[in-house]
């Protein structure tokens, strides 16, 4: 009885107190923030090692009907591919954590590449969501666009169509591949915020 | 995908075992599913998380008239649908109309939202029924009986706190022209729901962003009902706030100042849009241009949550200090204190970790109690019950409880300790600080009382701060035996000094209670404070009869009590607010709440009216009546033409009223008329002069 009450004694307030971080926003236009997580294949992957490339960052949890309509259609994997044969690195970052929709272990998520032909450069885990939270990744999908210095050039949905409907991407202005002309032409990206849509990202807590 | 069927993620359990059967399996669901493996079709296609209805307010619309139609909206179990600015994530729903050649829709208008934070993530949404309305023109000239066949594809995301589906829902309805009549039922339902639509505020506000916080000030008479701490801005407008920040509203004189942080975007907007929520439901439509907004200037009372959590932080370190003195603490402390003494002298070092060990036992019970409450509350306002002072119910029940806790300390009756809790073992201290903590809630029921109203009625962290505050004023004096050891050679012993010590502490909470009484005789009049004394009373009856059963030693003492607190139960339910006279803010005699019948015998007696609407949260409406229509030469003149003066007061938003005023083209207050007699009402500026109402009865043909 008495370690009983005490562990409750220490969990429930501890549980209480416990209040995710707040989201800490990285702002357009300055240096985006460094990470370290690793893929589907256990590999430490870091966002300062590609620095030389743009890099694209996507919010991804495959349960989510917003990111089906862009993987179902094929739209993300051949926005994968466009932004990959621009000399882009693709990571797609996965925040949900376990127990939560779209939460994979490693295998899950080499299995999940596989099967929807996704073309990430590498598909990270972030269970702890804290990748996540220091973005501010709301949604999923949620896209970044990071230029070859590591400055955050765009944030915010894959296109301009915030609907769950395939029909849609025809005709969608796809925000990633735009910021990605624009840098590879040396221009100021048009469009370098824009408001996500999708589901929430499915955080711990 | 299968445009928005109900597909749903179901994490497999088997899956998670362990490795290469992992695999295997995971190759087997990604074959049989359609789609991705970790999806699975868990209900079928069509079943939806959202019932929505088409509802409109009249099937038999008069030409060249507008009706309104409701798309009325029940989430499932569980389930939200997004307001329009879903927050963090969410989507806008989208309507896809099929009309008659004609007929025009207006743009989806939606009630006030209420908040959903998950995991960080702010949701601006409906968790219960709610409607949606858009407002249909349907052109002159259609003749009677003319079929107006209504379809609509609505576009919509529900969401758990788990998964998000976006549904479609196909819904008709035919309207026929006609004479525009609407049921009484029908009429029922719009007003329930019209009522929770936000009212047009009437004056512009405006906002600063700075330092990367975001400020908004609103013109909000300082007359005007309503708690400020609880307000809440819903932006319409993207880029303005952080959605997940906390926010905080103050009252502020003529003005009310929401503060939060600002949404770091690389263009801040030019004007914000947005709703401002002064409770569940209940909101208006403000606008504000960008400009400076100086912060609240004094912290009024009722202000965010810093200085009521700070005072009952105070006063719950307090309390908890003085339950030290209470005879069921006060032996586990001395126990606990001698033994300190006698280690003491060994160790100072070990005598102070004890002490910490202590403190930490106490102060994390106490913490767990506060939090168990916590949960419990979030279970009763999910329920639909709301803990506020504002509700004459809630102060007379504190009356009783207050009472109830003078007369124990006064010794009326005991509150005993159960015999479980007098084993302290040697289990260390942490354990003995728990088992403090956990003796003391019993016996201490006056203070932990006290600790639960507050809890029941602060915010959750203000709560928890007051329940920490609990646990460590009960640890505090233990601190200090642990600290300072020529405090243990000083320790009092108990005796009959104690008694005495507690039936003194009674006088302040008899205090409490009379102020309680006070705050009840405001609120519920002289009725409600008769009920509430009389509550008290029968509380009282009963614990002094089972004191006397106390003292007498028989078993079953609580039952007199516990009728005593049943009858007290039956004498608070009734405790209603005093209705405030309709006309109650209108300082010139002579006036008269306005209805629509008084309207027209008026009018049928050829009388001149002067009719205006007004709400006490209107600034630009008590402005003018200040400098206009209050003055004496508006009332002379009135006077001296025979014009009788009608009041409408919306500050509840009456939905008769609203469509009055709707019906003159308005969608909100203030709205001036002068009916000359036998001629058609004109609608005044909303701005007025008292020359301008002083000229009205000398007018020709007026």
């Amino acid at each position: 009885m008495k370690p009983i009450a005490i562990a409750a004694a220490v969990l429930v307030p501890a549980l209480m107190l416990a209040a995710p971080p707040v989201a800490a926003q990285q702002a357009t236009g300055r240096p985006a923030g460094d990470f370290r997580l690793f893929d589907a294949n256990g590999r430490a992957v870091t966002l300062s090692q590609f620095r030389g490339q743009p890099v694209v960052l996507e919010w991804n949890n495959p349960g989510c009907p917003y990111v089906r309509k862009h993987y179902d259609s094929g739209n993300m994997q051949r926005t994968q591919g466009a932004a990959r044969a621009m000399g882009a690195v693709w990571l797609t970052i996965n925040s949900s954590a376990p127990g939560k929709q779209g939460h994979m272990t490693g295998s899950e998520a080499t299995a999940f590449v596989r099967s929807a032909k996704a073309q990430p450069t590498a598909y990270l885990l972030d269970p702890a969501g804290r990748v996540g939270r220091g973005y501010a990744a709301k949604t999923t999908p949620h896209i970044y666009v990071v230029d070859a210095r590591g400055v955050l050039r765009y944030q915010g949905a894959i296109d301009d169509r915030p609907t769950a409907d395939q029909a849609d991407i025809k005709g969608a202005r796809n925000y990633a591949l735009a910021a990605l002309t624009d840098l590879k032409a040396g221009r100021a990206v048009s469009v370098a915020e824009s408001r996500p849509y999708g589901c929430s990202v499915k955080y711990a807590g | 995908m299968a445009g928005g069927g109900a597909a749903r993620y179901v994490p497999a359990p088997m899956l998670r075992q362990a490795g290469a059967v992992r695999a295997l399996l995971y190759a087997l669901v990604t074959l049989f599913a359609a789609g991705w493996a970790v999806t699975v079709q868990a209900q079928a296609v069509g079943e939806r998380h959202l019932a929505l209805d088409l509802v409109p307010e009249t099937t038999a619309p008069r030409a060249g008239t507008r009706v309104t139609l409701a798309l009325a909206g029940v989430p499932a179990k569980g389930w939200h649908a997004y307001w329009q600015n879903g927050g963090d994530a969410g989507v806008e729903t989208r309507l896809d109309w099929t009309l008659p050649a004609g007929v025009t829709a207006g743009a989806l208008r939606y009630p006030v939202p209420g908040r959903l934070l998950i995991a960080g993530l702010m949701n601006y949404v409906y968790e219960g029924p709610f409607a949606l309305f858009v407002d249909l023109d349907v052109p002159a000239g259609l003749a009677p009986g003319t079929r107006l066949p209504v379809r609509v594809r609505a576009d919509y995301l529900v969401c758990t706190e788990e998964v998000c589906v976006p549904e479609k829902a196909t819904l008709a309805t035919e309207l026929t022209v006609g004479d525009g009549a609407v049921t009484p039922a029908t009429r029922a339902r719009f007003d329930a729901w019209r009522a929770a639509f936000p009212k047009p505020l009437g004056s512009v506000g405006t906002f600063q962003l700075a330092n990367g916080r975001f400020r908004l000030g609103v013109p909000f008479p300082a007359t005007a009902d309503g708690p400020g701490a609880d307000a809440y801005f819903y932006p319409l407008t993207q880029n303005a706030i952080d959605y997940a920040a906390p926010q905080r509203a103050t009252r502020d004189g003529d003005r009310l100042v929401v503060e939060t942080k600002a949404a770091t975007a690389a263009q801040p907007p030019a004007s914000v849009e947005g709703v401002l929520a002064l409770g569940p439901g209940r909101g208006f439509t403000v606008r504000a241009a960008a400009g400076a907004v100086p912060p609240a200037s004094q912290v009024p009372e009722g202000d965010g949550i810093a200085r009521p959590a700070m005072l009952a932080f105070a006063g719950a370190v307090l309390g908890g200090l003085l339950l030290n003195v209470m005879p069921c603490v006060f032996p586990i402390l001395s126990l606990k204190a001698l033994s300190l003494a006698k280690g003491g002298g060994s160790s100072e070092a070990a005598a102070r970790r004890e002490a910490l060990a202590y403190a930490a036992g106490v102060v994390l019970v106490c913490l767990a109690l506060g939090a168990l409450l916590l949960v419990l509350r979030a279970g009763g306002s999910a329920a639909g019950w709301a803990f506020q002072l504002q509700d004459p119910r809630a102060i007379a029940a504190l009356l009783v409880l207050v009472v109830a806790i003078a007369l124990n300390l006064a010794g009326l009756f005991e509150v005993l300790t159960p015999a479980w809790a007098g084993r302290s073992g040697s289990a260390g201290a942490f354990a003995t600080g728990a088992l403090a903590a956990f003796v003391a809630t019993p016996c201490s029921g006056p203070f932990m009382g006290a600790a639960l109203g507050a809890a029941l009625v602060l915010p959750a962290a203000a709560a928890l701060a007051v329940f920490g505050g609990l646990g460590l004023g009960i640890a505090l004096p233990f601190l200090a035996l642990g600290f300072v050891p020529a405090l243990r050679r000083r320790l009092p012993r108990p005796g009959p000094w104690l008694a005495t010590a507690r039936a003194v502490l009674s006088v302040p909470m008899f205090l409490t209670a009379l102020a309680l009484a006070w705050v009840l005789a405001r609120q519920a009049g002289a009725d409600g404070v008769v009920l509430g004394l009389g509550a008290a009373l029968a509380a009282g009856l009963g614990l002094w009869w089972a004191g006397r059963r106390q003292a007498g030693g028989r078993g079953g003492a609580w039952w007199p009590a516990a009728a005593g607190a049943a009858l007290a139960l039956a004498a608070v339910l009734p405790v209603r607010p005093e209705a405030r006279a309709a006309a109650g803010a209108v300082a010139t005699a002579g006036n008269e709440p306005f209805t629509e019948a008084r309207l027209a015998a008026l009018r049928g007696e050829n009388r001149p009216v002067f009719a205006y609407f007004t709400a006490d949260w209107c600034l630009t409406c008590k402005v003018n009546e200040k400098a206009a229509i209050e003055t004496r030469a508006v009332s002379d003149a009135f006077r001296a033409g025979g014009v009788r003066v009608l009041v409408g007061d919306w500050t509840d938003g009456d939905p008769a009223m609203g469509r009055f005023i709707e019906a003159h083209n308005r969608a909100g207050v203030p709205l001036y008329l002068w009916y000359a007699p036998g001629r058609e009402p004109r609608v005044l500026p909303q701005l007025l002069t008292p020359a301008m109402l002083a000229a009205l009865p000398k007018e020709p043909n007026g």
